[in-house]
């Protein structure tokens, strides 16, 4: 592997890049599903290739392969000078990197037990208990329960001399029950929602979850969903909103719009800008005192988690939003040096083949000081909206709309009757800024999104969300219609 | 690309290392390069090439899957045994009938352009800088993408299957901003030549150009006449959200309880067809069955959903060829995605020209599903929003928010424009679309 890696860096630079780098990436990615009882899905997957980076001339090329042979490594290594050069035909400012980073060390994922070493049987053992659970629940009409595990090997070095190897692992699960009624569907997910909960952990994390343990409830809801209230339609409210569904709009609605390449333009085709322009960086309200962001690559079992990003930039914790206050973006070396910044290691690639993005680490709403129960107390009258359903927001990140699977009502201080078809839609800073409490660490769990899509050819990122309940004022909430 | 006879080398060798009751092999072989540019600069550019094996191994009614993109002898006998090693696994699954005998050989249909596939990072970034120059005239700052690729699709199975196809593709997307506005264009093809830089240039200038400076309306129904884009939005989710048999089976798709019945504006025919040239055609599916017409929506009609092997078997019924190989999770179900939508007798200006007071619609964007009822979408305008007063546009409006059932949206249409655009997108998803006018679609909110 060694002799592959420096053959490609030193023909690169032969060629006339004045920087280059290759990653060489191997996954091994495990599927289970379980659908009504039958198992639909055992598929081992596995997928091995390079891809080589370089800066000719102050502008970028790529070109990557899936055939590991040193003649390929030729081919490969010097198409991507080829490119660059397309690149350099129309271009302006030549690309700096900042400071040298000269990384060099090895990460593996700690975890307890290798789930590659449980059997395919235990597996699906877990998933079909759970599956007989939601059966026993009369009216659901589709049942689903799924694992996902992902062991990726990853070499980067580059012609600074960053040379590092890490081993990540994801272990994820969860189970869904719908239920069909007149004019009506309904679905109930667990532990979240889009399939699965997914984290960098090992067995351990799905054993913790318990999904046979829910299975009951989620189906329960699911049947009793077809018949529950609709939310209020179109009227201005406060909501709390639940961990799961909070740790998505921190995604949407600050974790995409932090990321330095699109507010510098460079998504602007494709997934939009931002509203946080540079000239907002540590004079911008974005949300009330009782509002902080952190972004942290260090989090376990958050999926941003890791040991250096694909640039070589060790992993680190770094604030946001500081009470309130933005003070800080996901950057790369060459978005950082733009603004005079040093990269926070923020730049992943989803796959060999891919080139690194500015992508979220593991970016957490901090937990407050509320118990939920508290909160709930202290809520004269509004509505618990939890688990997403639906989400979408425009191209700056200001205007947004969410739906949840499930929702009560809150009537002086209690929870109350359940309510289907709940959504809620908003404007980004009006929106943290009318968040008055949120609840503390007891409350706070870490989420996980594996299917952040950015970038073309399209990437799918995996990124970890912390966030415990919170409540909000003034919400426009029922938007159907 | 690696051509037929290594194709057929690789599946046959996977074939012969197989020790299950049955096996199907499904090859995917794509070669890209893409050009990204922004602030009328190239600043992403990349090439790959990669090929991905899937195996599906049978025994009984049971079925096992393994991928690899490793195509030694060695990678590929460790995917054929582990897919063998699942199905063995698997409880036995009564409606699984077996791999899809395959008699008939899928026609082969004109796909594949040669200055399409050899088309060269140079030549990528000559079409680029059409852009760029065109906008930097006009003080426009350029956002987009150029592309140009090749894929190989080849099928074989113990049970008759042998397919072969090659295509290419060839798209460029154009975003072009003031301070205040951005206008789109989007070109697609299997053809290179089709592109037309210059063309789509001025397009999206004309609109970024026209759209400065917006004005804020209320949200609220209103006549829309809608760019091609914004229908190969409708049609598109309207395909993820029903069109495939599994989802009808499971009660969740928007054709459940409309299946024979009118539904739509009798303008509104949709179909699927994998082998018409006029699409991005891919004739026969991963299960290497050829791809039929089926009539979605006829004159308003709702027709009958696509199916695969295993949702056809079901009701008793023959695959009509729409098996994908892009769904890696949860159940692999069939989906629709070469779709057309019937053209009418209005030009685009005809439409605009009849609508007393609406909203001209260059495209959606970020549409998500709300309700799977009648596909109840929300999303946002984008790249160009104007308000039409008297048959005229009267000017530029900023972006809202829809929430809109898109069943329901189509039985507003009122007129179909005369020409049709190929839209398509990276996943292998294509539409040939016309412009619409619709009566009424509904906006419930207005970005800052």
């Amino acid at each position: 592997m060694d002799e592959l890696v420096a053959r490609a860096l030193d023909l690169a630079r032969a060629r006339g890049a004045g920087y280059a780098d290759i990653r060489v990436v191997r996954t091994d990615q495990e599927r289970f599903s379980v659908r009504n009882g039958v198992v639909d899905i055992i598929s081992m997957d596995e997928s091995i290739g390079f891809g080589v980076r370089v800066l000719v001339d102050g502008s970028w090329g790529f070109a990557s392969s899936h055939d590991l042979t040193l003649s390929e490594i030729d081919r490969v290594a010097s198409l991507a000078v080829q490119v660059a050069k397309a690149s350099a035909s129309l271009s302006k400012e030549p690309v700096g990197l900042g400071s040298p980073v000269t990384s060099r060390g090895t990460y593996t994922t700690p975890i307890q037990v290798d789930p590659f070493t449980i059997s395919a049987e235990q597996k699906l053992q877990l998933l079909m208990e759970a599956d007989k659970q939601m059966a026993v629940v009369a009216g659901i009409r589709s049942r689903q329960g799924s694992l996902v595990f992902i062991k990726e090997t990853k070499t980067f070095a580059s012609s600074e001399g960053a040379h590092v190897e890490q081993t990540i692992y994801e272990s994820g699960g969860g189970i869904q029950a719908t239920a069909v009624g007149h004019n009506e569907v309904q679905r109930r997910s667990y532990p979240q929602s889009q399939g699965r909960q997914q984290g960098c952990a090992g067995w351990e994390y799905i054993a913790g979850m318990d999904l046979a343990g829910n299975a009951e409830r989620v189906a329960s809801e699911a049947v009793s969903l077809l018949t529950a209230d609709p939310c209020p339609s179109d009227i201005v409210a406060t909501v709390v909103i639940g961990g799961s569904q909070l740790a998505l709009q921190v995604h949407e609605s600050c974790g995409h719009a932090i990321e330095l390449d699109r507010v510098l333009g460079a998504e602007a085709a494709y997934a939009g800008t931002s509203f946080l322009t540079p000239d907002k960086l540590n004079s911008f309200r974005y949300g009330s005192p009782y509002v902080n962001i952190t972004a942290d690559s260090l989090r376990l079992p958050g999926l941003g988690t890791f040991g250096w990003d694909d640039e070589g930039v060790p992993a680190r914790s770094m604030p946001i939003v500081k009470n309130g206050e933005f003070v800080g973006y996901l950057m790369s070396r060459e978005t950082a040096s733009l603004l005079g910044l040093t990269s926070n290691g923020c730049m992943r690639a989803s796959s060999w083949n891919r080139i690194p993005l500015i992508r979220m680490t593991n970016v957490s709403l901090e937990p407050g000081t509320w118990k939920f129960e508290d909160l709930i107390a202290d809520t004269e009258e509004g509505i618990y909206m939890e688990m997403n359903r639906s989400w979408s927001i425009d191209d700056k990140r200001y205007n947004f709309q969410f739906g949840t699977e499930i929702g009560y009502e809150i009537k002086k201080g209690k929870l109350g009757g359940m309510l289907r078809n709940c959504t809620y839609t908003g404007i980004t800073p009006d929106f943290w800024n009318s968040c008055d409490a949120i609840c503390n660490e007891a409350h706070w769990e870490m989420w996980g999104t594996p299917n952040c899509g950015k970038g073309q050819p399209g990437q799918l990122a995996h990124t970890g969300h912390g966030a415990a309940p919170a409540r909000f004022r003034n919400v426009r909430v029922g938007v159907l219609r | 690309m690696i051509g037929q006879e290594r194709c057929e080398a690789v599946l046959n060798k996977s074939l012969s290392l197989s020790r299950a009751e049955d096996t199907e092999v499904y090859l995917s072989v794509q070669d890209q390069g893409l050009t990204r540019f922004a602030s009328n600069v190239i600043h992403q550019n990349v090439s790959h090439s990669n090929a991905q094996l899937h195996i599906r191994a049978v025994a009984g009614r049971r079925q096992g899957r393994a991928t690899t993109n490793d195509l030694s002898d060695e990678g590929i006998e460790r995917a054929v045994e582990r897919a063998h090693q699942n199905a063995l696994l698997m409880p036995a699954d009564p409606d699984f009938k077996g791999l899809p005998g395959v008699k008939d050989m899928p026609q082969q249909v004109p796909a594949h352009d040669e200055a399409t596939a050899s088309c060269s990072p140079e030549a990528r970034a000559r079409v680029v800088a059409v852009v760029c120059r065109k906008a930097e005239a006009e003080g426009l700052n350029a956002s987009g993408a150029c592309r140009t690729g090749t894929h190989e699709t080849a099928v074989m199975s113990t049970q008759g299957a042998r397919a072969y196809h090659a295509g290419t593709f060839a798209g460029l997307i154009n975003t072009l901003m003031s301070d205040t506005s951005a206008g789109w264009s989007k070109g697609s093809s299997w053809r290179i030549s089709d592109i037309d830089a210059e063309s789509l240039a001025d397009e999206a200038v004309s609109k970024a150009l026209r759209g400065r400076d917006p004005r804020p309306i209320e949200p609220g129904k209103y006549t829309v006449v809608l760019d091609p884009y914004a229908v190969d939005d409708i049609l598109s989710a309207l395909s993820l959200y029903g069109m495939g048999a599994h989802i009808v089976q499971e009660g969740r798709s928007w054709m459940n309880g409309l299946i024979g019945k009118r539904a739509m504006s009798p303008l509104v025919s949709i179909w699927d067809d994998g082998s018409d040239s006029e699409g991005w055609p891919v004739p026969f599916d991963a299960e290497g069955v050829p791809c039929q017409r089926v009539d979605i929506v006829k004159e308003g009609v709702v027709g009958d959903p696509v199916h695969n092997s295993y949702t056809a078997g079901k009701e008793g019924k023959a695959s009509t060829g729409h098996q994908t190989s892009f769904s890696n999770w949860g159940t692999v179900g069939p989906m629709a995605t070469n779709l057309f939508m019937g053209n009418g007798d209005s030009t685009l200006e005809g439409m605009i020209g009849s609508t007393q007071r609406g909203l001209y619609i260059t495209r959606f964007f970020y549409t998500r599903l709300v309700h799977s009822r009648g596909c109840m979408m929300t999303g946002m305008t984008r790249d160009g929003v104007f308000l039409i007063e008297n048959g005229e546009l009267s000017h530029p409006v900023k972006n809202l928010r829809f929430t809109q059932s898109y069943v329901e949206a189509l039985v507003e249409v009122e007129v179909v424009g005369n020409q049709r655009k190929l839209i398509m997108n990276e996943s292998g998803f294509a539409t040939v679309v016309p412009a619409l006018k619709l009566t009424a679609f509904n906006f419930t909110g207005v970005t800052v």
